[in-house]
């Protein structure tokens, strides 16, 4: 029953509904644009509710998230350009729909299945969630350490084209973290005398430099691309085509919630396996997958707004953030003074519930917004990139200066820009770096707690790790990402698997 | 003779700083508490750094290999530096310079007419309105409405503000 009331929360609120909505709608534009992330959009915006209400700055937040994984899908559908790296896959057949006149009835049904995908996706949350942070009481300080090199390892390894580039990302991130005064025994760390330092370099600010800034300058090579213009009908999907497609939309959800719960993967990749289910079970689709199936589409929405619940369990329970959007989202939880683990369901179960509450009502807004608007969507995803970019970067310098109001932090988040735009330009995730700046605590906490505790013996640490099943696995989760990746392991493993 | 070149110059350079970044860094980590113990407060920069150092020693290896590589070399080559990109740094960097003295509306406004003339190549009159209804925009919804504190520099804006409450009391 108090759960039902800590769920209610933002339902009962007018502020606090509107926030929501106005995140939502926010996130569906951001999301929309080409060149613009939901991660940049959550980085700039932190920093301007840093002196806001706790829920307040959550309703804004969940809204943007949940809109702008589901805005990507438009631009996909319309442009073949997707707006987020998850509607990836809703390209492959959302494009070749509107190109056959049928672009109004793809966003309806993408709408509607999206919806369909993030009701999923909270369902197994509000389930889920209190059962994995029960289990997560006993986890000890060597899992924590592990679960958040595993974390870092697995979106380095997954999302970038080299795995040694995606670890260096992570260990530069870690390296961040730790600089200032050391929590534990206040000495300096990387702060070459320097008092200015000793607070550390505030994350936002790298957050703010490697999604707003090294995006944006990323985006200046792309200015020429012209935007392809589509005739979009009647966008609210017919009954017949929704009844048709539930069950392979509930299939596809419960794909995407799995995947998006696992550290690392994300909208993206559960997207992708999604498609991939679809078009296997789909013996006789209307049309061939990739020349406009609407069960790809389907598949694909579903599964990546799905990914958002499924992101959500192991950052609330476990700390740990499982992509680059959920790394900056945690990162605005300690900044408001929560702290995401096992022990914010026993101590904090109104934030966890209110949570649950926003999210639901954010994917109702998105069902409203998604088949309203069309109009207005279509002129403002054509506003020149030439206006666009300039607003990105005021609104990023603007951003940074709050942090502290000072224009230190502007330095810093130009910096850290200009990093990682040669980053990117050269293969490197900047997802890894923000995820390694969010961990480096925990880790470093962990790791000490836990040598301390086997009175720095490493063989008795190595010891405990083959004593518990769990630690077992997550050390085994983390060499086998090492080894998979090994070229001559690679290529003895495919020699097996073509004998 | 075959020409080498790598599908995004500067590859190899940068790897090269990144590495030479993580034996700076690694040191830097070993100065905290040198090897005194494992938990010490250097132990895990150390262990951080010492990742960076071999990964980006790998890094460098196999860009040395793909640049000096004689065949099969990648033919599009990309700018890493394109005039937008320096304009727009340039610009950026002057920004942060006088934000502070000059203030956030003024400088604001002028990084924003140049930028927009530059990258939107628009007319003078149009880019000087366009300029002046974005920043219009910024300042209400993040100065007035989030009521995020910005540099004011030489525009006494608390005056203007209270100047323009006056007239709706």
């Amino acid at each position: 029953m108090e759960s039902l009331q800590f769920f209610a929360t933002s339902w009962l609120s007018p502020d606090l509904m509107l926030l929501t909505a106005l995140g939502t709608f926010l996130g569906i534009y951001v999301g929309a644009i080409p060149g613009l992330s939901v991660t940049m959009a959550v980085s700039i915006l932190i920093s301007f509710t840093f002196a806001w209400d706790i829920n307040n700055a959550l309703c804004l937040m969940v809204g943007i998230y949940m809109g702008g994984v589901y805005g990507g899908s438009r631009t996909a559908i319309l442009l073949n350009i997707p707006g987020a790296p998850a509607a990836i896959a809703t390209a492959l057949d959302g494009y070749p729909l509107a190109k056959k006149g049928m672009a109004g009835q793809a966003i309806g049904l993408s709408t509607v299945m999206s919806v369909v995908g993030g009701f999923v996706g909270i369902f197994v949350l509000a389930v889920a969630a209190p059962l994995v942070s029960d289990f997560a009481l006993a986890f000890q300080p060597r899992d924590y350490m592990m679960l958040g090199i595993l974390g870092i390892m697995l979106v380095g390894s997954l999302s970038g084209e080299s795995l040694a580039k995606g670890m260096f990302a992570g260990a530069l991130g870690m390296l961040i973290g730790t600089v200032g005064l050391d929590p534990l025994t206040a000495e300096e760390r990387f702060t070459f005398g320097h008092v200015e330092l000793w607070e550390g370099i505030h994350p936002v600010a790298v957050m703010i430099g490697l999604f707003g800034l090294a995006e944006s300058l990323e985006q200046l090579h792309h200015l020429d691309k012209a935007i392809i213009k589509q005739k979009v009908s009647r966008i609210v999907p017919s009954w017949k085509d929704v009844k048709r497609f539930l069950p392979l939309s509930l299939q596809t959800s419960s794909i995407g919630v799995i995947i998006g719960a696992l550290p690392g993967t994300g909208g993206e990749i559960a997207a992708l396996m999604a498609y991939d289910h679809a078009k296997r079970v789909s013996k006789k689709p209307e049309v061939p997958f990739g020349q406009g199936a609407k069960e790809g589409l389907i598949a694909a929405e579903s599964s990546n707004n799905a990914a958002v619940g499924g992101a959500f369990i192991p950052m609330l329970t476990l700390g740990i953030p499982g992509d680059a959007v959920t790394a900056v989202f945690i990162g605005a939880l300690f900044i408001h003074g929560l702290n995401p683990g096992p022990l914010l369901l026993e101590t904090k179960p109104d934030m966890f519930w209110f949570m649950v509450g926003t999210l639901t009502m954010a994917n109702i807004f998105l069902l409203i917004f998604g088949l309203t608007g069309i109009k207005i969507f279509s002129k403002l995803i054509q506003c020149p990139k030439g206006i666009l970019i300039p607003v990105i970067f005021v609104l990023s310098i603007v951003g940074a200066y709050s942090i502290n109001n000072s224009v230190a932090d502007i330095w810093w988040m130009l910096g850290f820009g200009v990093l990682g735009y040669f980053m990117k330009l050269y293969g490197y995730q900047v997802g890894p770096v923000i995820l390694g700046v969010i961990l480096s605590r925990l880790i470093d906490e962990n790791w000490r707690r836990a040598i301390i505790a086997e009175r720095e013996d490493l063989g008795a640490f190595f010891a405990g790790i083959f004593a518990s099943p769990l630690s077992l696995i997550l050390l085994s989760a983390i060499m086998l990402i090492l080894l998979s990746k090994v070229s001559f392991i690679k290529e003895w493993v495919g020699r097996i698997a073509r004998s | 003779m075959h020409e080498t070149q790598s599908k995004a110059p500067g590859e190899l350079f940068f790897s090269l700083i990144l590495l030479l970044v993580s034996c700076v860094l690694f040191w830097q980590a070993y100065q905290i508490d040198e090897f005194s113990s494992l938990k010490s407060p250097g132990a895990f920069p150390m262990a951080a750094a010492a990742v960076m150092f071999v990964t980006s020693s790998i890094t460098f290896y196999n860009t040395a290999v793909k640049h000096f590589r004689v065949d099969g070399l990648a033919k599009k080559r990309i700018s890493i530096m394109p005039l937008p990109v320096v304009i727009i740094l340039a610009t950026l960097l002057a920004f942060a310079v006088v934000v502070e003295s000059v203030g956030f509306l003024i400088t604001a406004y002028v990084f924003l007419f140049i930028t927009i003339k530059f990258l939107y190549q628009s007319g003078f009159l149009k880019t000087a309105a366009l300029s002046l209804a974005v920043l219009a925009v910024i300042y209400v919804v993040f100065r007035l409405v989030f009521q995020v504190v910005l540099p004011e520099g030489i525009v006494p804006e608390r005056e203007i503000i209270a100047w323009f409450e006056s007239l709706f009391k």
